[in-house]
């Protein structure tokens, strides 16, 4: 049996193969007739083959066909497949070459509707065939297809969850690299508060040199003046003209300023300090009690220098009760929203800031006047990476990053439109949490 | 492809008329074998045929011998033209010597030939033949009808292939010995350059023609 290229058993169908004149003829069918024939007056009538060989022939005893016997072909497709011979020394006359040749022609006739209908049979049933090894074919190769997709299936799964980790994974890094960025965005605009006093410190300080130099040389020439024993009155002039070349008088009085602005000058810087690590809460690990209005004025006083000038800061705080929670993320959620809210506009920026309790929950909702969040956007902008800024100006994950502080702490985060435009972020956080002990 | 039995010095070769529904495949062969002499052909068999449409195919045999005592029988069948009857024309195709498309002139018809000549040569490549290979002419039946194909037009088209293009009336009767004829030819190459018909079995090429496309008295 011939194979396809795939190895796969193929029937080969061809319709019309080549018969013999006993494969299109069967025994009973032309006994019949020749009994007939021979009962006519044709005794010892037979059928050869093209050979010579008997086929068929009434009678046991007839001698084998010669060359002289009178024979009529019998025509298969046009072809002599056989003839019809009586034996010789057989009566020959007008009547027995008649029926000869009737029986030759009978037996062609039969041989051809014999064939047509075994052409008929035989292409019904190899048509039938090709479509059952067709379907049989189709059905192979759609069991195969089957299994391959339930396999795909199988190790789609494990792929997946691959993939998934891999994303996590990716997430966690960038995440943290969000994080740092936005500590290093306020480390900068806390270097720059420092910078301001530590400047004007170190130019006083100097002032307060030169001024220290000239009191230390008039203290030197008193000094000179009284190991000598006596105070002459040209002592004296001499010591007030130097006195007064050196302005002491003035620069005492200017000392007195300098020192007080050094001072404040050294305090701010203190505070900006204390305040840094109020935000931070480096000393603190897990959770701490926290009064989250003072954690929002901490998060305020490091981004001084964010708040864009003329910028109007409304706080409507209501007390609200001391909650446990890990301050430092809820600062750097502040510090994220805040952040947002300070970018809403250039010019003429109001951000309201109001806190409450409602019910269980404390409420705490970051107001600005800017354009908003277009309503389409909205449940959009919490999702990683989705950004509305320009491509290399903002990953997109500041808010992601304060969606998971917020959730982390089985609180909720939604963006409002604000009363007369602007966007709303509102945080509800429980006051008593149930499921979670620790924040992330 | 070929049936060819040395021991018994036979060779039974296929000749099948391709082409659309309806394009005169059948009345090819009813003419073939009104105008044919007897001698050396069988009758026509027409299998199964329902409303004047061939549903399996027709059969006209044809049988002669050559000079070296070969016997070449030639079986010229014609396929459905029907889509439905793919299975049959496969069937029918398996082994071909030689294709003769009938196509259908009239310009509505231009459609299906070209389905049908496209089914052709997607059913040859299924049955292992490749069409390049095979003796192929083509007809263009029914010139007898209006609005048809001028023959500048289906020149410029075959042109390019190299097969030869027959116009016919096989309803008024010509056209249709010449296809046969140029069919027989274009198979007579073929098989001589294989079994060597002139040397071998002193059949020459007008001689194997002749004995197919044998006029009736």
């Amino acid at each position: 049996m011939p194979t396809d290229s795939e190895g796969r058993r193929r029937i080969v169908y061809c319709v019309g193969e080549e018969r013999a004149l006993c494969d299109v003829l069967s025994e009973s069918e032309a006994a019949a007739l020749l009994g007939a024939a021979s009962r006519a007056g044709l005794r010892g009538v037979r059928v050869v083959d093209p050979g010579g060989k008997t086929l068929w022939g009434s009678g046991n005893d007839v001698p084998p066909p010669g060359e002289g016997d009178p024979r009529r072909p019998i025509l298969l497709e046009g072809e002599p497949a056989g003839s019809v011979v009586l034996p010789a020394g057989a009566a020959r006359g007008e009547t027995e070459d008649a029926l000869l040749a009737l029986l030759a022609d009978t037996l062609t006739a039969m041989a051809h509707t014999n064939l047509k209908r075994m052409l008929t049979t035989e292409t019904h049933t190899e048509v039938v065939n090709r479509s059952y090894e067709e379907l049989l074919e189709t059905n192979r190769s759609l069991s195969a297809s089957e299994q391959r997709y339930r396999e795909l299936a199988g190790t789609l799964e494990i792929k997946v969850r691959e993939r998934t980790e891999e994303l996590s994974r990716a997430m966690a890094r960038l995440v943290q690299q969000e994080k740092m960025a936005s500590v290093g965005q306020l480390a900068a605009g806390v270097a720059h508060e420092i910078n301001n006093p530590l400047a004007f410190v170190t130019s006083n300080l100097q002032t307060l040199k030169k001024y220290t130099d000239r009191f230390l040389d008039i203290i030197a020439r008193y000094q000179r003046v009284f190991e000598q024993g006596g105070v002459a009155q040209q002592d004296r002039d001499d010591l007030r003209k130097h006195r007064e070349s050196l302005r002491l008088d003035a620069i005492s009085a200017d000392a007195g300023d300098l020192l007080r602005q050094t001072l404040e000058g050294t305090e701010r810087v203190r505070k900006i300090v204390a305040d840094l690590k109020g935000f931070s809460h480096v000393d603190e690990e897990g959770d701490a009690p926290a009064d989250l209005c003072r954690e929002i004025d901490r998060t305020l006083s490091v981004m001084t220098h964010e708040i864009p000038a003329g910028t109007e800061i409304v706080r409507e705080f209501s007390p609200l009760p001391v909650i446990p929670c890990r301050p430092g993320a809820f600062n750097q959620l502040f510090l994220c929203l805040l952040r947002n809210a300070f970018q809403a506009r250039q010019e003429g920026l109001r951000v309201t800031i109001r806190t409450g309790v409602s019910g269980d929950r404390i409420r705490i909702a970051i107001a600005d006047n800017g354009p908003g969040v277009p309503a389409d956007l909205r449940c959009r902008i919490f999702e990683p990476f989705f950004t509305t800024r320009d491509v290399g100006k903002g990953k997109g994950l500041g808010l992601t990053v304060a969606y998971d502080i917020v959730t982390a702490h089985e609180g909720t985060i939604d963006v409002e439109d604000a009363p007369g435009g602007g966007a709303t972020f509102v945080l509800q956080l429980p006051i008593r949490r149930g499921s979670h002990d620790q924040i992330r | 492809m070929i049936e060819y039995d040395t021991e018994e010095q036979r060779m039974v070769l296929k000749f099948v008329y391709y082409g659309p529904a309806l394009s005169g495949k059948t009345t090819n062969l009813l003419r073939l074998h009104d105008l044919l002499a007897k001698e050396g052909r069988g009758d026509l068999m027409v299998l199964d045929t329902k409303d004047d449409r061939t549903i399996f195919f027709d059969l006209l045999p044809f049988f002669l011998v050559a000079p070296s005592g070969l016997k070449i029988k030639v079986k010229v069948y014609t396929v459905p033209g029907q889509v439905q009857h793919d299975a049959t024309r496969k069937a029918v195709l398996q082994r071909a010597d030689g294709i003769a498309f009938i196509a259908d002139s009239r310009r509505s018809e231009a459609k299906n030939n070209a389905e049908s000549f496209g089914n052709l040569e997607r059913n040859l490549s299924i049955v292992g033949i490749g069409i390049d290979k095979l003796p192929l002419v083509i007809q263009y039946n029914k010139r007898d009808l209006p609005d048809i194909l001028p023959e500048e037009e289906i020149r410029r088209a075959w042109g390019p292939t190299g097969f030869p293009v027959l116009l016919s009336s096989a309803l008024e009767g010509w056209g249709v010995l010449e296809t046969f004829r140029t069919l027989a030819e274009r198979a007579y190459d073929a098989l001589d350059r294989r079994h060597d018909f002139a040397g071998t079995h002193g059949l020459t090429r007008d001689s194997f023609a002749g004995r197919l496309v044998r006029r009736a008295g």
